[in-house]
């Protein structure tokens, strides 16, 4: 190997280790014994391993609770996300009616306003609905992402429209043609944006927090947050509750990673 | 299966009129060709069959059924794309069951229209593959498939060969005339390709700006052609048109003031008549002769077997192109007697109108 290589390769070591280091010492500290971590130098490994700390989450906090509501709220807001956003970029890249461009442009010029601007006139919105405290309300804003819709939109684009006036002609029902030869079609943009959108709300602070007043419907992130007010010194318990909420999308990202990578390259590789 | 008639088609994309009043009979059974420079709406008018465009006037019948209104896969038609428009996800075997499947037929049913449609293109052994495993050609013969499998009345293709290389290109026009001699199904077929035309048709129309120039078998719009665009577009080198003007009793005179013989159809003409003469490379001859034109050779393009020879003469300023067998005695730079003969041209009006005479053989 030429000098070359090896400086990159051991770069890339680097800055992976770098990147890895934070998480595997989470999960270290997450076996180690109250206060053990706030020893200095703090210790890489915990001195007698103990599973302690997930039992006092699973316990006391009752932390399965708040697992099962993320994977509630993240799964339908996955689920529905790709129920909207699919048809409508499908839509607006290869339907015609009247109108279609003007209303994309409207919504590509929304993507430029910061979520977070919206968020007081939406809870207003909702409460008007009945909706606060519900996840309902927690879910709305999932419902139909715009980044979704660009997204599947600009992938619709590379399908030739002679394939979906062949299927016309085959027989095929609009419908039809959606579910039969444009979502096989889409399958690593539906996978990468399934992914975007779980992670998204499962990592989502921000609006369960303003939408959920009740503690039983918290997701993760409210209710580690919750957590952490009462128990500010409790860094091995706070790092169980992080391995928690990381480990299953971790997992989940490893898993589809190839379908995710072959969804964003689409773009630029496929012919 | 059925004739097609289509009656003053038009189809206007906004303000562009892109078919200005179009009528075609295709006979039961027939090879039809339309063929026209890119723009003329033939692709227009082929998907307006198709029903994949709506007309904005006019009427589209197949058969004795009046079809214009009617969704594409209750036309009775079949259409093999350019790209091939292959459902990539699906194997060959399910490319060419989807619309029955969609219409829900009897399992057998397919897999033995399938197999009639597989044997006759010669793709059994593809079934089982994707499309992205198949070649170009493969993937045409798969297209092909598709429509038989859908046992239309009226085949629908719409320039299938332009994405082949040109050595497949010919091969598959051969296998084209052999499916339609197969199936006797009638066939209605685009290209900008005036060979395709002329070796596949029964008939060509030749379409131009929306508005059919010419319909005739490719004999006839070759030997006859109606008027200058015609000409010009069939045949390859293109015909050699050279204005003139019409000088006494059967002859016209060249802007330099060379004089040639006319056809005997154009006895009648007056003199000071304006026209155009065309002649075919093919139908001019280098030899002495007591009438032939000195030209001047500008440029020679070897073909191997043939020769395109440029000739500058004193016929106007366009170079007449002809096309002889190459012998490899001609030089660039050499002066050579011409002969245009008069039994060869063909004479147009100052509108571009062909005058005839006698059907030439």
């Amino acid at each position: 190997m030429s000098v070359r290589r090896w400086s990159v390769t051991l770069l890339a070591a680097f800055v992976t280790l770098l990147t890895v280091a934070p998480l595997l010492w989470m999960v270290s500290v997450s076996f180690m014994a109250p206060g053990e971590a706030a020893q200095f130098p703090p210790p890489l490994l915990p001195e007698t391993p103990s599973l302690e700390n997930y039992r006092t989450l699973f316990g006391t906090f009752g932390i399965g609770r708040f697992l099962a509501n993320s994977l509630l709220v993240s799964t339908l807001a996955t689920g529905l996300a790709l129920l909207f956003t699919i048809p409508a970029g499908y839509a607006f890249a290869k339907l015609r009616f009247k109108g279609r461009d003007a209303t994309f442009r409207l919504l590509v010029a929304a993507l430029v306003v910061p979520g977070q601007i919206g968020m007081l006139p939406l809870f207003l919105e909702l409460k008007a609905m009945g909706l606060v405290n519900s996840y309902a309300g927690a879910l709305i804003p999932w419902l139909a992402g715009i980044f979704g819709i660009f997204l599947v939109r600009q992938y619709c684009l590379s399908i030739p429209d002679e394939m979906l006036e062949a299927a016309r002609i085959d027989g095929a029902s609009e419908g039809q043609i959606l579910r039969r030869v444009v979502l096989p079609i889409l399958t690593p943009i539906i996978v990468t944006l399934a992914l975007f959108v779980f992670l998204g709300s499962w990592n989502d602070f921000m609006w369960p927090l303003i939408v959920l007043a009740d503690q039983d419907l918290y997701t993760l992130p409210v209710a580690l947050a919750a957590m952490s007010r009462e128990h500010v010194q409790d860094n091995e318990l706070m790092m169980a509750g992080a391995v928690v909420t990381t480990l299953p999308v971790l997992i989940l990202f490893l898993a589809l990673q190839r379908f995710y990578l072959s969804g964003l390259l689409t773009g630029s590789v496929k012919g | 299966m059925a004739g097609l008639s289509i009656e003053g088609a038009r189809k206007s994309f906004g303000e562009t009129e892109v078919l200005k009043g179009v009528s075609i009979e295709v006979a039961d059974g027939e090879f039809t060709v339309i063929v026209g420079p890119s723009g003329c709406g033939k692709s227009t008018l082929l998907r307006s069959v198709a029903g994949l465009e709506e007309l904005t006037g006019g009427r589209i019948l197949i058969g004795e059924r009046d079809v214009t209104d009617l969704a594409p896969s209750a036309r009775g038609i079949a259409m093999v794309f350019q790209s091939y428009a292959l459902y990539p996800h699906l194997t060959v075997y399910e490319n060419m069951a989807f619309g029955l499947r969609i219409a829900k037929a009897d399992k057998s049913e397919i897999a033995r229209q399938v197999q009639r449609a597989a044997e006759i293109l010669n793709i059994e052994s593809l079934l089982g593959r994707k499309p992205a495993a198949l070649s170009g050609g493969q993937r045409q013969r798969v297209a092909i498939g598709r429509a038989i499998v859908r046992q239309p009345e009226i085949f629908l293709f719409d320039e299938p060969l332009s994405n082949l290389d040109a050595d497949l290109r010919v091969r598959m026009r051969y296998e084209f005339a052999a499916l339609h001699r197969t199936l006797g199904t009638t066939t209605l077929y685009v290209t900008h390709d005036q060979v395709e035309a002329m070796t596949l048709a029964d008939r060509i129309i030749v379409l131009r700006d929306g508005q059919i120039e010419q319909v005739g078998t490719p004999r006839e719009l070759y030997e006859r052609p109606a008027n200058i665009f015609v000409a010009q577009f069939l045949g390859t080198p293109r015909m050699n048109i050279v204005p003139v003007t019409v000088s006494g009793a059967g002859q016209a005179t060249f802007s330099d003031g060379r004089i040639v013989a006319l056809p005997p159809h154009a006895e009648a003409l007056s003199t000071g008549t304006r026209l155009s003469v065309g002649i075919r490379p093919e139908d001019i001859a280098i030899g002495a002769a007591s009438d032939a034109l000195p030209h001047r050779i500008g440029f020679i393009e070897r073909l191997g077997g043939l020769a395109t020879i440029h000739l500058h003469g004193a016929a106007g300023d366009e170079p007449l192109a002809c096309q002889l067998r190459d012998d490899g005695s001609l030089r660039e730079g050499d002066v050579v007697p011409v002969l245009l003969p008069a039994d060869r041209l063909h004479l147009f009006d100052a509108e571009g109108r062909a005058l005839h005479g006698e059907a030439r053989e």
